[in-house]
């Protein structure tokens, strides 16, 4: 008796898990489509499906368009035009790019998308409006065909459309020749090398097609959420990456499966867990969370485990044919002069901010430079990572995050002075940092991004609900506090003591990052950063090297998201730390300069200062000496932060050094030409860059 | 006297195929030895089996006596194994200057990361001038300054033999070092070698598909074919044996090759 009820349940629960599992598997499988045909691991999907599913809502709900139109539009028009723009103005170009450098662009539209279809169409979430499924009556009308669990409408749509368009794209690989030559590239790139395949056509179709799956799957999945917010189809990605992972990323059915797996698994996880809990009250902790953690600890299983995937190469584009030539540099050198006058122009600058901050600012201004400055500290664990390392780590929020709450807990149990606690917390990270990079080192490149993904979503959802991390049930209600510290004569509960605290903490951190740069250590980083074959070659060890720049990222995180968290007086984990805005930080620093302090400086000003700055209309109104003569269109709304700063990732493929820094080094080079000319001295080189593609006469030849 | 470098009976598979067939060879100290062969023959693979890039299936890889199978790639390098590449690998962003600089401080850097920090990571200026003695030498001088991407090919081959010389190599692994470049070019390269080596007086184990320039720079020579050594001996003997003239230069000519 006892047995029939188990396989009942679990009946049960695999009838449940279908109807999202062919909405994982319908994402699952166009991800795969785009990586296989592209090279591009598209993160953005869950913004496209979430712009899909937005367009949506508002013509059926809020304009209460008829369910064919609304879908047309929001499925069959809007999402395909965004892929192919996304092909034929991005991805297109950047064929022989790095599958990082890519991947860096996905971030940066995941950010963007969102936030730019919200400005453009002036969508809103509101809470309380649930989203609809396509058809009527879908969430109220019930059928169960085996008596045991009813499906609603909606959730015989979800599969039903899913499990269509996946059989019509079977069909069409089978049938179409486009079809078929799409399935050649997909399953054997190297045939695309030879003739015959239109690369264009076919790529363009990949990405409209699976850009259409996105959209359709978002619309689908839709009426599981209450409120339509960008950051739940953020997940449903994630989740679509862990099935696409089962089947190495290169398999169309295996990640069909793993989708619908996906969905299953996770219901027999609700179902029988509770269960176990009973037994075992530790496992409460975890009931609660780790059903939304589940595709992330799958996730980093598959790649830690699954032994195939560790011999899967990164995907280049299998339509680029050649390989890809090294990234175009631009002359790094500039005159001791110049050297010189930038930096007394720097060292004039910063004086200047800093009698402005001691002499005349007010609170406000005093916490938004203060925070400033702190960001600028978290960022240089970026410039270390990404800058030094060549890296991508996308768990920099849970670093930092950690750093916070052993602030917190040291404080809240033992009182500890809270510095001590926040240099304790750093070392904490640092560990945690090292231990995340061990069993993914060998991967590198887009995987260990990847798993640096998983893993700042599993401690989001799992071990921040720890009560010895976040505090648990009592900081829901007192917050999680952390008071100002004293140190000998020096009270920083004065926002200004704790501001030039926060400066040396900066400095200090900065002082260590150059010398790192400057250093053996740096030395070895670059050469792994040009070419890791030849760093192993004079015997730099790729793993070694890679567990300490993890280490020193996660140590300078978490000191300053312990310094953060101070300065707020309190962790804020929700606002400061969560797994998307440390893909937000990630593009701050790409895009401005992430090789040098002053990018890291440059991103923590934008972080805390543009908004209120520039978008809020605060130094335009100081600039015209009165906040009325302002132009109406201020204050600007901040989430074109997020518009910005993703679509300036764009130019990382090209420009890997950060636009900022790319800037510079143009106006240094032009400078130079000028003092040169004036100088009137004839033999000097030719003061173009060497930017363009054209002269990287190092090319590989076959004998 | 014991060889140097003792490849012995190493196996080589990838899913099938068959890279290396039980292949053994061996090097003396400061001998100049050949390793030729057509395209796809094993060369590159067994390379990377000296150096560890790679792990054989079978058999053992010792230098100077010392086993090497289990070691990994940069102790192998401190051990005393340098090599070049057959699709050139430069680090892009970088000076020629600093390209031997990164290998002389790696080579120099012990417990590197804590003086990193106090700062005493900084390059010496006897690391910058044993550098400047290693570009003289390699006829780089010049263009020590230069960024990479900026270099002919040929140029950015020296670089890489100057970027293995920095790690004091006693066996220099070579991978068609004339691959890309011209006959003058090609005889330069000949020349430079010659007297570096003569200098500093390591090994040298050449994969080259330029017969002349095997046949004027090593003493003895190898050749492979389909993973398995078809024929070994002094340079002349191997030239003037039919199975290498059959299966080597007769039916198949050289220049065409697989990806
Ligand atoms: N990493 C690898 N994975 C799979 N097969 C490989 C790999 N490396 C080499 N091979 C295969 O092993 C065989 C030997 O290749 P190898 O590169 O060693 O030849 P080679 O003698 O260096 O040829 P060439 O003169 O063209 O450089 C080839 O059939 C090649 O396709
Ligand atoms: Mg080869």
């Amino acid at each position: 008796m006892f047995a029939a009820g188990v396989f009942e349940d679990i009946f049960t629960a695999i009838l449940q898990g279908t109807p999202p599992g062919a909405v994982y598997a319908l994402i699952a499988v166009g991800f795969v489509l785009t990586y296989k045909t592209s090279g591009v691991f598209n993160l953005a999907f869950g913004a496209q499906a979430y712009v899909s599913a937005a367009m949506y809502f508002k013509l059926r709900v809020e304009d209460e368009w008829h369910i064919v139109p609304a879908l047309v539009i929001s499925v069959f028009v809007l999402a395909p035009a965004i892929g192919l723009i996304l092909e034929r103005f991005i991805f297109r170009h950047l064929r022989t790019a790095s599958a990082v450098s890519k991947l860096v662009i996905a971030i940066g539209l995941t950010v963007a998308l969102p936030a730019l279809f919200d400005l453009i169409s002036g969508f809103e979430a509101v809470a309380g409006l649930t989203p609809v499924g396509i058809i009527e009556n879908g969430d109220s009308v019930f059928y169960d065909p085996f008596g045991l669990y009813a499906f609603s409408r909606d959730e015989l749509m979800q599969m039903i459309v899913a499990l269509g368009a996946v059989l019509g794209l079977g069909l069409m690989f089978r049938f179409t020749s486009l079809g078929l030559s799409m399935r050649a590239v997909v399953e054997s790139p190297r045939l695309t090398e030879l003739a015959g395949v239109p690369a264009d056509r076919v790529s363009a179709f990949a990405w409209a097609l699976s850009s259409t799956f996105a959209g359709m799957a978002g619309v689908l999945i839709a009426p599981q959420f209450n409120t339509l917010i960008a950051p739940d189809f953020f997940n449903l990605v994630v989740i679509a990456i862990a099935a696409a992972a089962i089947g190495r990323l290169v398999s169309l059915p295996w990640a069909f499966v793993g989708g619908l797996g996906m969905g299953i698994f996770i219901a027999l996880f609700k179902t029988f867990l509770p269960r176990w809990t009973d037994d075992y009250a530790w496992l409460d902790i975890i009931e609660d969370n780790l059903t939304p953690a589940m595709p992330f600890v799958i996730l980093f299983a598959v790649l830690v485990f699954w032994p195939g995937i560790r011999h899967a190469r990164e995907g280049t584009d299998p339509l680029a044919g050649v390989d890809p030539p090294p990234p175009a540099p631009i002359a790094s050198e500039r005159s001791a002069g110049l050297t010189m006058a930038t930096r007394v122009f720097g060292v004039v600058f910063f004086s200047f901010i800093l009698s402005l901050m001691f002499f005349q600012a007010d609170a406000f201004w005093i916490f938004l430079v203060t925070q400033a400055v702190i960001y600028s500290t978290i960022y240089l664990s970026i410039t270390v990572m990404t800058g030094l390392a060549g890296q991508i780590s996308l768990c920099q929020g849970a670093f930092a995050a950690i750093g916070g709450f052993t602030v917190f807990q040291m404080f809240d149990r033992f009182e500890m002075n809270v510095l001590l606690a926040a240099v304790l917390g750093a070392f904490i990270a640092a560990v945690v940092g090292a231990l995340v990079s061990l069993p993914v080192l060998r991967l590198g490149g887009i995987w260990l991004a990847i798993a640096t993904l998983a893993f700042a979503y599993f401690f989001d959802a799992v071990v921040v609900k720890f009560s010895w991390v976040g505090g648990g049930n009592t900081s829901l209600l007192q917050g999680t506090r952390v008071p100002r510290p004293t140190l000998g004569p020096f009270d920083f509960s004065n926002d200004k003591t704790f501001f030039a605290l926060a400066v040396i903490v900066f400095v200090v951190v900065s002082f260590f990052v150059v010398q790192l740069r400057e250093g053996t250590f740096g030395a070895q980083l670059k050469a792994l950063r040009g070419s890791e074959t030849a760093a192993e070659s004079i015997g730099i060890s790729p793993a070694k090297s890679r567990i300490i720049a993890f280490a020193v990222s996660a140590f300078i995180a978490g000191l300053g998201g312990a310094m953060l968290s101070i300065h707020q007086e309190n962790v804020n984990y929700a606002t400061n730390f969560v797994p998307l805005a440390a893909l937000f930080w990630l593009l701050l620093v790409v895009s401005l300069s992430s090789r040098t302090v002053d990018g890291a400086l440059q991103a923590g000003a934008a972080f805390s200062l543009f908004d209120p700055l520039i978008l809020r209309g605060e130094l335009f109104a100081w600039i015209l000496r009165s906040p009325d003569r302002l132009p109406s269109f201020f204050p600007i709304s901040g989430k074109w932060r997020f518009v910005l700063f993703g679509l300036t990732s764009v130019q990382f493929a090209k420009h890997p050094e950060g636009m900022l820094e790319y800037g510079k080094r143009k106006s240094n080079a032009r400078i130079d030409a000028w003092l040169v000319r004036r100088r009137g001295t004839g033999d000097d080189d030719d003061p173009e860059l060497t930017d363009s593609k054209s002269d990287a006469p190092v090319e590989e030849t076959t004998s | 006297m014991s060889a140097l470098l003792e490849v012995e009976d190493i196996t080589k598979t990838f899913s099938g195929i068959t890279a290396l067939d039980n292949v053994s060879l061996n090097v003396d100290s400061g001998e100049r030895v050949g390793l030729i062969g057509p395209n796809g023959a094993g060369k590159t693979t067994l390379f990377n089996c000296v150096l560890g890039q790679l792990n054989p299936d079978e058999g053992a890889v010792r230098l100077g006596g010392e086993e090497l199978v289990q070691k990994s790639v940069s102790r192998r390098v401190k051990a005393g194994i340098g090599r070049t590449f057959q699709r050139i690998e430069l680090f892009s962003d970088t000076s020629v200057r600093e390209h031997l600089l990164i290998a002389e401080r790696v080579r120099n850097g012990t417990g590197s990361f804590l003086k990193d920090l106090t700062g005493r990571g900084r390059p010496r200026k006897e690391e910058i001038e044993r550098c400047d003695y290693v570009l003289e030498l390699l006829g780089l001088r010049d263009l020590a300054t230069e960024p990479i991407e900026k270099l002919s090919l040929g140029k950015g081959r020296l670089v890489e033999v100057g970027r293995a010389l920095m790690t004091e190599p006693s066996l220099l692994l070579l991978d068609e070092p004339s691959s890309g470049l011209d006959r003058d070019e090609t005889s330069a390269l000949a020349e430079t070698l010659r007297s570096v080596q003569a200098e500093a007086g390591f090994a040298i184990l050449l994969v080259e598909h330029d017969v002349e320039l095997v046949v004027s720079f090593t003493e003895r020579c190898y050749v492979l074919d389909f993973g398995t050594v078809i024929s070994k001996g002094s340079t002349a003997e191997v030239m003037a044996d039919p199975v290498v003239r059959k299966a080597y230069l007769g039916t198949a000519p050289v220049e065409e090759s697989q990806p």
